[in-house]
């Protein structure tokens, strides 16, 4: 509970939020479980469906695999988005 | 013939087994067969691999994708060493007897030859020809040269004769002029050829009633009606609307939406007599599911009767109702009618006020039934084996899995209607079945395979090849391959890249093959398509060449890449660089992995001397293993001691002193009697027991069949007056007493069950009723037998019975739990007064005799033996396999197996099929002379762990423990390779082969590298 009168403010960024340019699309890296996601992945391109191919998968044989240091990697070097799929 | 001693006969004969139908009852008996060293011949008359399931969306109570299940099973049945498959074929002739079979096969012709068809499709592009899509159900279109469904096993094209312009009318072959592998062969003709087997399974399934028969449901007329099978196919994201379900006549995804049950069941009049069993469940599950889809949906089942007799079946309806909002409505459906304008649907019901309601839907399901396939008695005639009246496959209820014919067993529905786990059973049962038949001549058919040493590459300097295949245009028509090899020949580590036609196919294998020895290579990229389906088959061709198996990786380009951007070429290419490159990166730092083996004690501890305990035991001793059966009673026979007959009369006691002294003339069995499990120690093929009597021993298998007990009421009066009795106290009085004409019986369902605190079905009840039912009316006509119950659970061909039971004057009354009967002494009697619904009034019944139909509760220690081998119970306190669908008697720790009442309350027949179902299990692993570990497994190293447990705790197989320096150590022979110990490691002791931190890393970095170089 809040008491009254007090209130939350939402931290301000230091980075200010920056125009998206026109056409820009983010890039993903996805961590797929080798036995579901990366299953579907495979299935979407069975079935030719299209997505943006700025997003890459890198397979793990289940997402319980996953450690903070890869999603940390990832943002540093410079990925937009990272998805775990699994 | 000169007359030779029965063990010489035995090793006479033929190590191999003929499984007819390959859905996933065959697909099952085939890898328990060829996992206990026995060749298997796995025949399906389609031209892939699959049946019934591979046609469903997703399966009840997980909603997991019914493909994403099967389609490993499709694939490891397609590569195992000892499996041969034989597609687009049919058995014409069996001679011989049990040992010795002579299999005459009819392959028809394929015109694709399997060797060259890269399962591109491309042939399906061109292809002018467009013919119903049945495994659709007839929902679109396929094209004459067609791959089943996309998922199919072997993805080898097939032409389709009869619709092949080419080869009706002499014109078009389009698809040979588009094929780059040359593998369109229309010289191809039908073979036939014979198999010699040692045994035969069927398992060829069945097919689903046709509504059309019952026109005024509107199938066929009514474009809004659709079967139960059709609605699958809606669901599925790789079905005909892409899984968006939309409405057969606009397109519209509808919003109400009513699903009719008993479609062809429960109906000897214009339909089958008997109940389905499966279709309760899928009507729920796909109203949940049409529900996840869309939240607007409205869903009504219109249903005489809910059976949900299984394991956790009641509490998935019970989901249905109160979180999806289905609404049930208990009514018999007469008519189906069609708006002409906007082509919804009109039902009329009657309610429980015994009022007309109309109501409208944009689209009505029917829950159509299973029966035999139309050429049923044909394909027994064949076999020689006798049908029942129906065409089902003869089997009795003490050996559920044989047919008529010695040697040749059967599994799944042609056996009588089922769902998908007790089709797995049967089908493991009728290996197990198989095994013990020729258990001398396992691994007299199979092939070793020799292979060169292996290389050693230690101190080398990565030398990588890189492959690129181009699949046809698959690959190259939308990537530029030479410009993918070329950004791989900049990586480091890359000494030779290459592009190829098609690299699965022999030449390409040769290539890769050549190249290696050519070129040094100490490790291998190939660029194609996806790990899951041709990682095993590049492994093996570098293996061949004396290169470690795990000195590989696969960059998938084509289903995750060519094929989902074919409108963006260039874009295509980069990513298809990035992804070799970032394999790449992830190739070089590869290193060989061994994988270790461990001995197998051919043993087996089965816990629990009932029924299940001892028909397991008689199995694995005929199979020629150890038994060690332990029973915490002074003798063996479990609850089965106070039964009599089964429903179909057959002579238990008689069945049980049988199975008892056989038990104990063996000399393969060990029988601890009046003792239990002290401890456990050890591991798959290597277990060390101790018992309370301080007997110890040493077994490679545990199966738990400590069974069940059963429910001794404490409502009703139970215990104040001899004449309330339970149904199993009714069944011991029969055999001495003579029901009067006078006598007056009432019989009350689910006594204990079906409502907290043991809210689930005990599913012999209701068949119990109906036998002792049976058996006073049919000794004294006269007598009054009233039945009240809350749905009469009489499934599959129960539903016989059921319809006896009242043809002689069994009377059956509906109650509903919020009233539950009322009891009122009366004399030597009693007033059983209850809600009589169908009447609309109360109403109330005399009764001499009132007979508590009492259920089944887990047994004592269950919660005991669930610690000692840290198994996991469900909510009722049953133990819980490792799938419900799949491994129905597996727990997922390995080596340990499930079967009986232990595992849920089932039958007499139902426990012998799961027991034999163990017991094969059990045989295949205890076959083998070592276990080998999978290479991809954890890895720990003791020196940087801490011993902290996080792994400990977080590892689903227990292979981390505790050592006797009290440090944590793994066991990898436990290792599923999952990686979730290392995850959670905050030492990373734990580093999974060949998806180690670094490697990972090495990739995230590959794949990030361009997008740093841009800024």
């Amino acid at each position: 509970m809040i008491p009254d009168g007090e209130k939350i403010h939402e931290q301000q960024s230091p980075e200010k939020p920056q125009e998206t340019p026109a056409g820009w699309q983010a890039n993903i890296i996805a961590f797929a479980c080798h036995y579901c996601a990366f299953a579907a992945a495979d299935l979407a391109g069975v079935m030719r469906l299209s997505y943006s191919p700025n997003s890459k998968v890198v397979r793990l044989p289940c997402t319980g695999k996953l450690d903070h240091i890869y999603v940390l990697r990832a943002f540093e070097r410079g990925i937009d988005g990272v998805f775990v799929a699994g | 013939m000169t007359r030779i001693s029965p063990g010489q006969e035995k090793k006479d004969r033929v190590g191999s087994v003929l499984v007819v139908g390959a859905g996933i009852g065959g697909m099952q008996a085939a890898l328990d067969l060829a996992g206990s060293g026995l060749m298997v011949h796995l025949i399906n008359d389609e031209p892939s691999i699959g049946g019934t399931m591979s046609r469903l969306d997703k399966t009840f109570p997980t909603g997991d994708c019914a493909m994403c299940m099967i389609s490993p099973r499709m694939v490891e049945s397609s590569r195992h060493p000892n499996i041969k498959m034989h597609t687009l074929a049919k058995i014409v002739k069996v001679t011989g007897e049990e040992g010795n079979f002579t299999a005459t096969i009819l392959e028809k012709a394929r015109y694709v030859d399997a060797d060259r068809c890269t399962g591109c499709a491309a042939c399906e592009g061109e292809c002018p020809s467009k013919v119903p899509n049945i495994f659709n159900q007839g929902l679109d279109k396929r094209k004459a040269i067609y791959a089943l469904f996309p998922q199919a096993v072997p993805n080898t094209r097939a032409i389709d004769s009869a619709h092949c312009l080419f080869l009706t009318k002499g014109v078009c072959r389009k698809c040979e002029k588009i094929c780059d592998a040359n593998a369109i062969n229309f010289d191809d003709t039908d073979k036939e050829y014979d198999l010699k087997v040692g045994s035969i399974i069927l398992t060829p399934g069945a097919k689903t009633y046709d509504p059309d028969i019952r026109h005024e449901l509107g199938y066929g007329r009514l474009k809004n009606v659709v079967t139960s099978l059709q609605f699958e196919r809606l669901l599925s994201a790789s079905g005909p609307c892409s899984g968006t379900l939309e409405r057969p006549s606009d397109g519209r995804h509808p919003k109400r939406l009513a699903w009719v049950q008993c479609v062809g069941s429960r109906n000897a009049h214009n339909a089958n007599p008997w109940c389905s069993s499966v279709c309760c469940m899928y009507a729920a599950k796909q109203s949940i599911i049409a529900k996840e889809h869309d939240p607007e949906v409205d869903a009504t089942v219109y249903y005489m009767e809910l059976r949900a007799f299984g394991k956790d079946f009641d509490k998935y309806i019970d989901k249905a109702k109160n979180d999806s909002g289905v609404r049930y409505v208990r009514a018999m459906i007469s008519e189906i009618i069609e708006d002409p304008e906007t082509k919804n649907l009109l039902i009329h019901s009657v309610d429980e006020e015994g009022r007309l309601i109309h109501e409208e839907y944009d689209m009505v399901i029917l829950s159509v039934g299973f029966e035999p396939r139309p050429d049923a008695q044909e394909f027994a005639g064949i076999f020689g084996i006798e049908t029942d009246t129906y065409g089902f496959a003869k089997t009795s209820k003490l050996e559920p899995v044989a047919t008529s014919r010695p040697g040749i067993y059967v599994a799944g529905i042609y056996q009588g209607p089922k769902d998908i786990p007790e089709t797995v059973i049967q089908a493991s049962g009728s290996a197990a079945k198989a095994m013990e038949l020729l258990s001398e001549s396992r691994g007299s058919e199979i092939e070793e395979v020799v292979l060169v040493d292996e290389r050693d590459i230690t101190g080398e300097e990565p030398r990588i090849g890189v492959i690129v295949c181009h699949c046809g245009v698959n690959i190259a028509g939308t990537v530029d391959v030479k410009r993918v090899a070329e950004a791989a020949a900049t990586q480091p580590g890359v000494t030779h890249t290459e592009t190829i036609i098609y690299a699965c196919a022999p030449d390409g294998q040769q290539k890769i093959r050549d190249l290696i020895k050519e070129k040094g290579l100490n490790r291998v990229v190939v660029a194609s398509c996806t790990p899951r389906t041709h990682a095993p088959l590049f492994q093996d061709t570098i293996r061949e060449v004396g290169l470690n198996r795990f000195l590989f990786e696969l960059a998938d380009i084509r289903e995750q890449c060519s094929w989902c951007h074919m409108a963006d070429k260039e874009k295509a290419t980069t990513k298809a660089i990035q992804i070799v490159n970032m394999n790449v990166a992830k190739t070089r730092l590869l290193d060989p992995v061994t994988s270790k083996s461990v001995g197998v004690t051919h043993a087996a501890l089965v816990i629990g001397g009932g029924i299940a305990g001892m028909t397991a035991s008689l199995s694995l001793a005929e199979q020629g293993y150890g038994v060690h059966l332990v029973e915490r009673e002074a003798s063996l026979g479990g609850l089965l001691k106070n039964v009599r007959h089964t429903l179909d009369g057959d002579d238990v006691q008689a069945f049980l002193a049988e199975t008892r002294t056989r038990v104990e003339q063996s000399d393969k069995i060990t029988v601890h009697l009046g003792t239990t499990i002290e401890n456990t120690e050890g591991f798959v093929g290597n277990f060390q027991t101790m018992l309370t009597d301080a007997t110890h021993f040493e077994h490679g298998a545990i199966l738990l069949a400590s069974g069940g007990t059963e429910y001794v009421p404490d409502q009703y009066g139970y215990g104040q007056s001899g004449n309330i009795m339970t149904q199993r106290e009714l069944e011991a009085w029969l055999a001495v007493n003579q029901p009067s004409a006078r006598d007056r019986f009432v019989m009350i369902q689910c006594v204990g069950s079906r409502e907290e605190p043991a809210n689930y079905c005990s599913r012999i009840c209701c068949q119990d009723a109906l036998k002792n039912s049976i058996a006073i009316k049919q000794r004294m006509p006269d007598a009054q037998v009233v039945v009240l119950y809350r749905d009469l659970r009489a499934y599959g061909m129960k539903e016989e019975y059921y319809k006896k039971a009242r043809d002689l004057g069994v009377l059956f009354f509906l109650y509903t739990p919020d009233r539950k009967p009322e009891i009122v002494p009366e004399g030597d009697g009693f007033k059983v007064r209850f809600d009589g619904k169908i009447m609309g009034r109360e109403m109330e019944v005399d009764a001499d005799y009132l007979i508590l139909s009492t259920g089944l509760r887990p047994q004592d220690d269950a919660q005991k033996l669930s610690q000692t081998y840290k198994l996991t119970r469900n909510n009722d306190g049953y133990f819980m396999e490792a799938h419900v669908k799949l491994r129905p008697v597996d727990f997922a720790s390995e080596g340990m197996f499930l079967a009986g009442l232990a595992h849920a309350p089932k039958n007499l027949e139902e426990t012998i099929s799961q027991s034999l179902a163990a017991a094969g299990r059990v045989g295949a692993l205890l076959s083998r002379d070592s276990l080998t570990v999978s290479g991809i497994i954890a890895k720990h190293n003791r020196d940087i762990c801490m011993s902290c447990l996080a792994c400990f705790r977080a590892c689903p197989f227990g292979s981390p423990f505790i050592d006797e320096d009290g440090r944590v150590s793994h066991n990898e022979v436990k290792c599923a390779g999952c990686g979730i110990c290392a995850g959670v490691c905050p030492a990373k002791a734990f580093q999974v082969n060949c998806f180690r931190d670094d490697q990972i890393l090495a990739m995230i970095d590959s794949v990030t590298t361009p997008y740093q170089s841009q800024e």
